[in-house]
């Protein structure tokens, strides 16, 4: 018996059918479930070993494998702030530090209010246009300790419902590497990834 | 057979096969290389990089995991150079950061690999002086197993055990990178029959068990191999006790059976041998209450009451029931002592649970269990083999896994081995021969099954599946199965050496050697030693127990039987017990049974007398003593010597191992079977009829045809379920029962039920109902079961506290509420 409401279902039936064993689909469905509860709760990795035959405790042996399943409940904005070689050369570290200091948040952690979640990343993929932050996974390029804290006022004044990687360059970013986030960007409405058929884009749809 | 190649092993030019990976090529060749995760029954995956060897390539040597790389034509491995030492220093060291070192206080230091190996190959020191991790230690991740993940090396053989030999991955990592750790989902505990295992394959001390913690340290360990007594497998197990105390159990990698693994019922069920429960004097009723007595008195009683039964009303007024849990010595002993002391023919190791003796014991051709591993398909038409045979159902796991076999799984319900079959057919109890006729005819549904079913080498593993199926079921599914292409059958019953009891002539229709009773010329050569052997009509153990409820028996004589909680008629094996004139039991303990005897005497037990046993598939291997039994306790056949010497008709056995000359020389399939060939020549047992024996008793089951079929099968009465009554792996059997690991396991009694009948009932999950009997009427939570049939319902039988049910098909289910009113 599912927990999930019958849309979800369906598009979990949709997401599995994609793949030649149900157990593939682990991944998605892990998405999938981080946007029912806003973050993976047990129930919801109990749900994902329904759907695809594995035991909950390899579905949770994925989920904290990767850093992007979360398994605490976070804040409307995860903001991830870059520290790998190219971003820490490029002042990564004091754009962390500011990033903190603007949301009171330190990273690993979430405000009392679940407004904020903060943390620092690996590489992000934008080492051209360094130091990169993103807020639920949308890329703002060449930022610096004062647009970070800017960042956060911004998101704490207007409470944005969706955020989006170009409008945020414009008001937050430096210079940028290349184009391609752009035309990928999708529009995130939570802290997860902006991918359509997880329903974590406006509209949401497959 | 694989092509051989030459490799050079440190300088040391070998032949292997090819492919075959270096770690086991070298080691086959007395080159042992240090590993961590490498085990040799699963797969490999290079986890803890200790196995590293150089190897030398066209482009220089490499240095590169010797158990992921395969031998080929001229490969030059070098296992201990400069750079491989070094190499496996550093790994060492690297592994040890996060060891907490608290060898002093852990179970596994002392026969600690990582202990051993770092000894041998390690740097000696460390350069890490930062915190190492903690976590909180030991965490309970089962009833039966403790895991420190401080210690834990992440070597992954747990997790790979639980997942491809177990089939149950309930642990698994958890986090990343230097977070990762060894957990189960929360609340969802590593309840794996096998979890045992885990703990014996764990190359560091992170698993432990909780039966042997802190009880001894390995160096004051003795440690005697043997044959498991808990199911007709014959596991090897490594018997191991400190101070006459038996504290562990560990698998012994046997090729023939159980490739080093064990369930946990075989792996903990050793503690009823220490336990406080045992019987130590001889206990003589007076009064209706046990007193104890001395050897010398119990003895004269037993000869003096029996002796004069015998005088009054003749041998055939007693019959006797056991020797299922015996060795072959002493169930022997207890045949020849029937039929030649007592003069009685009514004698029967099983209890009305089991299958045809002669089916049991001359069904050919017969498989062996190593014939799995080779099989186009498997039929497994028995019990469910996860809940009454572990290491068998592992091996047919593994052989449908690794080996490609197809498997067919005919049952009443879900099994442990559904999630391999290629077909599942779910039947009603008593429609089991229809079904079968269905499937001969291969019509409709069935013809996939039947296709499947018709590439050879097929082994059919028969047994009964439940206690409410008649045992003709078996018998007619044999006779299928040996139509098939190539195929032999594996019978499968489940008390222990009940394979060798009847192979030692302990039922109404055999004599020992597997001779049929009414085999006239065998009979002739076995009264040339033994003298008359008595003419009469033989009562199987059902007919002994009417004949004593009815009074044409007077008297019973029980080796380590408990008929009131084994029969699946608790109420006949009652009425006649209590109706007997004398009961004499020989036995571990005080039982439902032996409750009612009039005299008890204590016997040895399993790990305090030597002897042999026969598996299923006729493999005698060797049992052996490693501690004394408690008290005044005697080995089962000096019991019965001692009383055939006070009935002036002396046995005279001298040791267990001159019983087992006998059985060579006057039974025919056993000829040749000697303490010394298991000892020294076939170490992994020997099958009978072994070399030049011949088995007189041939059984080929005739396959029948639809009519005859579906005039066996039997409906339930007009309104009621059908019934199927299995055995659970745990249960409230009497060695169990001491075993205070394993009884709280049990899962418990239920009755499980079909959700549309639920739902016609107006029953819950759990809600309380009313199940009724011929015999009993007795109320048991409900458990909501689709994969039963509707109309049928599940109960596990022989659950603590709960009275028995009776083995009729027919029970009448209504919800508990409807009853009272």
């Amino acid at each position: 018996m599912s927990l999930w409401p019958a849309d979800v279902q369906e598009r979990a039936k949709e997401l599995i059918g994609r793949y030649p064993d149900p157990k593939s689909a682990v991944m998605p469905l892990l998405y999938l479930a981080m946007r029912q509860d806003g973050y993976l709760t047990e129930a919801g990795m109990g749900e994902v070993a329904g759907w695809t035959g594995h035991t909950p405790a390899q579905v949770q042996s994925v989920a904290t494998f990767y850093g992007m399943f979360k398994t605490e409940p976070l804040g409307q904005y995860l903001v991830s702030v870059c520290t790998s070689i190219s971003c820490m050369l490029l002042g990564g570290d004091d754009v962390l530090e500011a990033v903190e200091e603007a949301t009171g948040v330190p990273h690993g952690e979430t405000d009392a209010e679940r407004l904020f979640s903060v943390e620092h990343v690996e590489c992000l993929g934008a080492c051209g246009g360094a130091p990169a932050v993103q807020v639920n996974y949308e890329l703002i390029e060449g930022s610096t300790p004062d647009q970070a804290r800017a960042l956060c006022r911004w998101l704490q004044d207007e409470r944005p419902e969706v955020v989006n990687t170009d409008d945020m360059q414009e008001r937050f970013g430096g210079r940028r590497s290349f184009d391609w986030a752009i035309a990928e960007s999708e529009n995130a409405v939570g802290p997860y990834p902006a991918f359509g058929p997880y329903g974590t884009t406006p509209g949401g749809e497959v | 057979m694989t092509d051989l190649v030459k490799i050079t092993v440190d300088g040391r030019e070998i032949e292997v096969p090819a492919g075959e990976l270096v770690i086991k090529a070298a080691q086959d060749h007395g080159t042992y290389i240090p590993r961590f995760c490498w085990h040799p029954r699963m797969k490999e995956v290079g986890m803890c990089r200790m196995c590293l060897v150089e190897i030398e390539t066209p482009r220089g040597t490499i240095l590169t995991t010797s158990c992921t790389t395969p031998a080929s034509a001229g490969m030059v491995v070098h296992t201990a150079s400069e750079t491989t030492k070094k190499a496996q220093a550093g790994i060492l060291e690297f592994l040890l950061i996060n060891h907490p070192l608290d060898c002093p206080v852990c179970d596994k230091g002392g026969e600690c690999p990582l202990q051993d190996q770092t000894m041998a190959y390690g740097p000696g020191e460390s350069r890490f002086v930062e915190e190492k991790r903690h976590f909180e230690k030991p965490i309970p991740i089962s009833d039966l197993v403790f895991l420190d993940r401080e210690r834990c090396i992440l070597c992954a053989r747990c997790t790979r055990f639980a997942d491809e030999i177990a089939g149950d991955p309930l642990i698994e990592f958890k986090d990343r990178g230097n977070h990762t750790q060894v957990q189960t989902f929360p609340d969802l505990p590593f309840s794996s029959y096998f979890s045992g295992n885990t703990v014996q394959i764990c190359p560091v001390g992170a698993l432990t068990a909780s039966a042997y913690r802190f009880k001894a340290r390995p160096w004051d360990l003795r440690r005697v191999e043997s044959s498991c007594s808990h199911c007709t497998v014959g596991c090897s197990i490594a018997v191991e006790a400190s101070r006459n105390d038996v504290l562990r159990f560990n698998g012994v990698d046997n090729d023939a059976t159980n490739q080093g693994w064990l369930s946990d019922k075989c792996r903990f069920g050793f503690e009823f041998i220490g336990s406080e429960n045992r019987l130590r004097t001889p206990l003589i009723k007076v009064d209706g209450e046990f007193q104890e007595t001395t050897w010398a008195d119990a003895l004269d009683l037993v000869a003096e009451r029996l002796g004069s039964i015998i005088e009054e009303h003749g041998g055939e007024a007693v019959g006797g029931i056991g020797g299922a849990r015996s060795t072959n010595e002493d169930a022997y002993a207890f045949g020849k002592f029937m039929r030649t002391v007592v003069g009685s023919n009514h004698l029967d190791a099983q209890l009305d649970d089991g299958l045809d003796a002669r089916f049991l014991a001359g069904v050919s051709p017969r498989a062996k269990i190593g014939d799995l591993d080779h099989a186009a398909a498997i039929l497994l038409w028995a019990p469910d083999l996860k809940e009454e045979s572990g290491s068998l159902y592992l091996r047919v796991r593994h052989a449908v896994q690794e080996g490609g076999a197809k498997l067919v799984v005919i049952h009443p319900r879900r099994t442990g081995l559904d999630d391999r079959a290629t077909h599942k057919l779910t039947y009603r109890p008593g429609q089991g021969f229809g079904l079968l006729a269905d499937l001969a005819g291969g019509e409709g549904d069935y013809a996939a099954v039947l296709e499947t079913l018709s590439h050879g080498p097929v082994v059919a593993i028969v047994g009964r599946t439940g206690l409410t199926e008649a045992p003709e079921l078996a018998e007619a599914v044999a006779g299928f199965a040996l139509g098939l292409p190539d195929a032999t059958v594996l019978p499968f019953a489940r008390r222990s050496n009940v394979f060798g009891a009847l192979d030692m002539g302990v039922a109404p229709s055999l004599l020992p050697g597997r001779v049929a009773a009414d085999d006239a010329e065998a009979m002739a050569q076995l009264e040339a030693v033994w003298g008359p052997i008595p003419t009469h009509e033989a009562r199987d153990t059902l007919g002994i127990l009417e004949g004593l409820a009815v009074g044409d028996l007077k008297a019973l004589i029980l080796l380590g039987a408990d008929p009131v909680r084994d029969v699946p008629d608790a109420t006949v094996a009652r009425r006649g017990i209590e109706a007997a004139e004398f009961v004499v039991a020989i036995d571990l303990f005080l039982t439902d049974t032996n409750q009612l005897a009039d005299v008890v005497l204590p016997a040895e037990a399993f790990g305090e007398k030597e002897g042999t046993v026969t598996n299923l598939e006729g493999r005698v291997q060797k049992v052996n003593r490693i501690v004394t039994g408690p008290g005044q306790s005697q080995a089962d056949w000096a019991i019965l010597d001692d009383i055939s010497r006070r009935l002036s008709k002396p046995l005279a056995f001298a040791s267990a191992e001159a019983i087992c000359k006998e059985i060579a020389d006057v039974a025919p399939a056993y000829a040749g079977m000697t303490w010394e060939l298991l000892e020294w020549d076939e170490k992994e047992g020997a099958v009978v009829p072994y070399g030049e024996a011949v088995q007189p008793l041939i059984h080929h089951p005739a396959a029948a045809d639809r009519k005859a079929l579906e005039a066996m099968s039997r409906q339930p009465s007009s309104g009621a379920f059908a019934l199927h009554l299995a055995r659970t792996l745990y249960d409230d059997g009497v060695l169990m029962r001491n075993s205070l690991s394993l009884h709280a396991l049990a899962p418990g009694a239920a009755v499980h039920l079909h959700p549309e009948d639920a739902g016609r009932l107006g029953v819950t999950e759990g809600a309380l109902v009313e199940v009724k009997s011929v015999d009993a009427s007795i109320r048991l939570p409900a458990v909501l079961d689709s994969s039963l049939l509707t109309g049928v319902v599940y109960v596990p039988f022989n659950q603590p506290w709960t009275p028995s049910l009776g083995a009729a098909l027919s029970v009448v289910v209504a919800a508990g509420k409807e009853v009272s009113a």
